[in-house]
């Protein structure tokens, strides 16, 4: 979403000849969602923040390639999306975390979430929700977290993760039944 | 639609990704059905329990642009050392390798240590009249 004052794309022209404030420019516009991004896909804050930079500095070195075909927002999404990706694979998968230690962890907001009795709200211990979304495998994850916390349709998921509408029906429909798996456990041991 | 076929739908119905027709399809199903209608409310807390909004903080993000731009002038400088240590080491070597094999390339004239075939009038030298 472009801005008062110049646009992105002519931001984007000037940064790739060399000028910097022109790329602080386009870091001020679109840090926010893409630090959301990073710190909901990741979960931990410093690895977030590390990956939302790192997003960036890959963004400042591919400038020359950036044809302003599609928007430099949704360009920038792109880099961002495969970085935590990138990050996400190099981690591998948790599955090896036991239930018993996700429960030590906190089961009972793990109960607690599935409780019809309060209002929805937030897990408030970001590291009980990176143990659960670490259950995931990383494809599932981003796109469980491009659709819950960006809110792209099927469609913009497929485009930005280079896959087919299948294929993110098929990573939502899983990560979805297994956090329920997970979750629905903790509400039967608590007699919730 | 039974249990199973709107169970195996709800993820896209959550969505809004259904076909008009299959989505009222489920939606009836669910307002018939307190076990389906309960599933559906559990898909729809998790998300809500683990995705928080990102609050933009302008401080915050002033600070995240100084850091980003830090990493930038370190990246342009590695990559001056990179271009350095790839390309103008590697020359500098090679053209000081050309240099000493100029100096010191043996030729057949042991008084020409350059190697060039230094004509030398030696009569000139010794004042001998032509």
């Amino acid at each position: 979403m472009d801005e008062p004052g110049p646009k992105d794309g002519e931001l984007a022209r000037r940064a790739a000849g060399g000028d910097d404030a022109a790329f602080a420019e386009l870091v001020r516009r679109h840090a926010p969602r893409v630090r959301a991004l990073c710190s909901a896909t990741l979960g931990g804050p410093s690895e977030a923040e590390d990956a939302a930079q790192e997003a960036f500095l890959k963004a400042h070195r591919a400038l020359a390639r950036f044809s302003g075909q599609a928007s430099f927002g949704t360009w920038l999404h792109r880099i961002a999306v495969n970085h935590c990706l990138d990050v996400l694979r190099a981690a591998g998968r948790r599955r090896s975390e036991s239930l018993d230690a996700l429960l030590e962890a906190d089961g009972s907001a793990l109960g607690g979430v599935l409780s019809e009795a309060s209002p929805a709200k937030a897990l408030e211990d970001r590291d009980t929700v990176k143990r659960l979304l670490a259950r995931l495998n990383p494809e599932q994850r981003l796109a469980l977290t491009l659709r819950e916390a960006e809110g792209l349709s099927y469609e913009e998921i497929a485009s930005v993760m280079a896959c087919s509408l299948d294929s993110v029906k098929s990573r939502l429909k899983r990560a979805r039944i297994e956090l329920l798996e997970i979750t629905r456990h903790f509400s039967d041991a608590d007699g919730v | 639609m039974n249990h199973e076929q709107v169970k195996e739908r709800l993820s896209e119905w959550l969505d809004g990704e259904l076909d008009a027709a299959i989505g009222a399809d489920v939606s009836g199903h669910l307002d018939a059905c307190a076990s389906c209608n309960a599933e559906a409310s559990r898909l729809k807390r998790l998300g809500a329990a683990l995705f928080k909004p990102f609050p933009a903080d302008p401080r915050s993000t002033e600070a995240f642009v100084a850091r980003v731009m830090a990493r930038v002038e370190e990246d342009a400088v590695s990559a001056w050392e990179r271009f350095a240590a790839l390309f103008l080491a590697p020359a500098f070597g090679l053209a000081l390798a050309g240099l000493l094999l100029a100096i010191y390339l043996p030729s057949s004239d042991d008084d020409a240590p350059l190697g060039v075939a230094m004509s030398i009038d030696a009569d000139a030298v010794l004042g001998v009249a032509p």
